[in-house]
């Protein structure tokens, strides 16, 4: 099959927060801010990343009221579902539309209002994705089956909740160099572990995971608009190409999966994507990966091949994964310091990466990342996409 | 509403599936439901369990056991638990039960007691 090269040639993203601001303007605004950076308002078609507006904001067809507001009509313009995996979808169908030759120029912006609800209806709205008869009907939420899925991988590669909470530390101090992310307070292990206030402080949500192991509820977007070579040749930005892309899915129901604490989607997309880039892991410079609870970055940072099978934890031991470490994982913040707003989180973590990339990140950047790479993990492990992105000059 | 709950097996391979899916997920040739309905074993192993403390606005208790066992015949499942101490690889006892109520409906679901 013949593909077209697929390059990013804007980014765009707002604040992760609480955010008054009606969804379709959330979703605007860092659009807004992509064809300024891009230097052009000239786009074929729009996909609008989101999973709560029909439930959440009353509000559906999302795309048609994104590509009004930005006043891009006439181009054709979809919303895309795919719950917390919608931001990853919608930039895979981004690169479809300009590997093909369908579209030269595409717009990908994802946006979610959760906090227009309080946090337990924001977490039931995302339980509705588990399995309606065999799951969700027990009052499972993903935090209960994060929480579950840790117990038999702690049991099984010796991970402790000091490893859980080291990434906890790691991420949401790495939001302190990052102006848009939701979390903007320090921590320290003594205070959400150690200390006699550690359990005040850091209650388990779903034993064994705490409140600071699970990513708080957000609002927010960010948008990436990707073009075909001739196109990125009359931009004048860093020139980053949409490498690789990747997905798979998973038994709908965890309890099916052979071995739980394989999580066979996340293996199989990153091992496509890498494929598809002609690059492995070890080419990464820089990795964000889908870290909605603590012990997801561990797992997906084996599971992706940056480290072997039940050696993530090590890794984070021994600074690896922190920035300034051979593989820095979530410099952004991630899931758990950035936020999560469910639709926007997949194209955050392409924003970021970009970023990266151009060597545009600040007091965050990575020195000389020319590959970067995400995973953006929907349901628990059942559909997840994975990216892999690369600096061409 | 169902007080039995039922895995699936397959009428051409034999392969049992809980929950029902509508093609066989070992062989993929079922293809107008031929499945027959087998009742769960009501004695199991628990795999992992956790106690959630973040409920569901429509549950009314300070906090919920959770866990997945794997059943006599292999097949493994989510349900509630209401043991005291949970350990993994214990033996527990399945009894259906309500364990969700939602305006007027009544849910019916596994729940995991101490063998
Ligand atoms: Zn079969």
């Amino acid at each position: 099959m013949t593909v077209r090269d697929v390059y990013v040639i804007g980014v765009g993203i707002t604040s992760f927060t609480r955010l008054e601001y009606p969804l379709s303007e959330i979703a605007a605004y860092p659009a807004m801010m992509a064809m300024k950076d891009a230097g052009t308002r000239d786009i074929d078609h729009l996909y609008v990343a989101n999973m709560g507006g029909g439930r959440v904001n009353h509000q559906t067809g999302l795309a048609s009221a994104v590509v009004d507001t930005l006043s891009l009509t006439p181009a054709g313009a979809e919303t895309i579902e795919n719950g917390p995996a919608s931001g990853g979808s919608a930039v895979k169908t981004g690169y479809m539309a300009v590997a093909s030759g369908l579209h030269d120029t595409v717009m990908v912006t994802g946006a979610e209002r959760m906090r227009e609800v309080n946090n337990l209806e924001a977490t039931d709205f995302v339980a509705t994705l588990t399995h309606p008869l065999a799951e969700h009907i027990y009052g499972v939420t993903l935090p209960s089956l994060a929480a579950m899925f840790t117990r038999l991988y702690m049991e099984k590669y010796g991970v402790t909740e000091r490893h859980l909470a080291m990434v906890a530390v790691k991420n949401q101090n790495a939001a302190l160099r990052n102006e848009f992310a939701h979390l903007q307070q320090e921590i320290s292990i003594d205070g959400i572990l150690d200390s006699p206030e550690a359990m005040t402080n850091n209650p388990y949500v779903a034993e064994l995971l705490r409140f600071f192991d699970c990513c708080p509820v957000s609002d927010g977007g960010a948008c990436v608009i990707l073009a075909s070579e001739e196109v990125a040749g009359k931009v004048d930005r860093p020139l980053v190409r949409l490498a690789g892309v990747g997905q798979a899915s998973d038994t709908h129901a965890v309890h099916e999966r052979e071995d739980p604490t394989d999580l066979l989607a996340v293996r199989r997309a990153a091992a496509m994507a890498f494929e598809r880039a002609g690059l492995t892991p070890a080419d990464v410079d820089v990795a964000e990966l889908h870290d909605a609870f603590t012990i997801l970055e561990i797992v997906e940072s084996e599971e992706c091949g940056f480290f072997p099978k039940g050696e993530g934890h090590l890794a984070l031991e021994r600074g690896e994964t922190a920035l300034g470490g051979k593989l820095p994982i979530n410099v952004s913040g991630g899931l758990k310091g950035r936020g999560h707003p469910v639709g926007a989180t997949g194209v955050a973590q392409a924003y970021e990466i970009v970023h990266q990339l151009r060597g545009e990140a600040g007091e965050r950047q990575v020195d000389g990342a020319r590959v970067g790479f995400t995973c953006n993990f929907g349901g628990f492990g059942n559909n997840v996409v994975c990216l892999v992105f690369k600096r061409e000059n | 509403m169902p007080r039995e709950i039922y895995a699936y097996k397959c009428k051409k391979c034999g392969h049992v599936h809980y929950p029902y899916r509508m093609v066989c997920r070992n062989c993929g040739k079922n293809e107008h439901n031929e499945f027959e309905p087998v009742p769960l074993p009501k004695t199991g192993k628990l795999l992992t369990f956790t106690t959630l403390y973040s409920l569901p606005p429509d549950f009314e208790v300070p906090s919920l056991g959770l866990a997945i066992v794997a059943l006599e015949n292999g097949i493994t499942v989510t349900g509630q638990h209401r043991i005291d101490e949970p350990e993994t690889g214990m033996a527990v006892s399945v009894e259906v039960e309500i364990v969700r109520r939602d305006g007027y409906d009544e849910h019916y679901g596994m729940v995991f007691y101490k063998a």
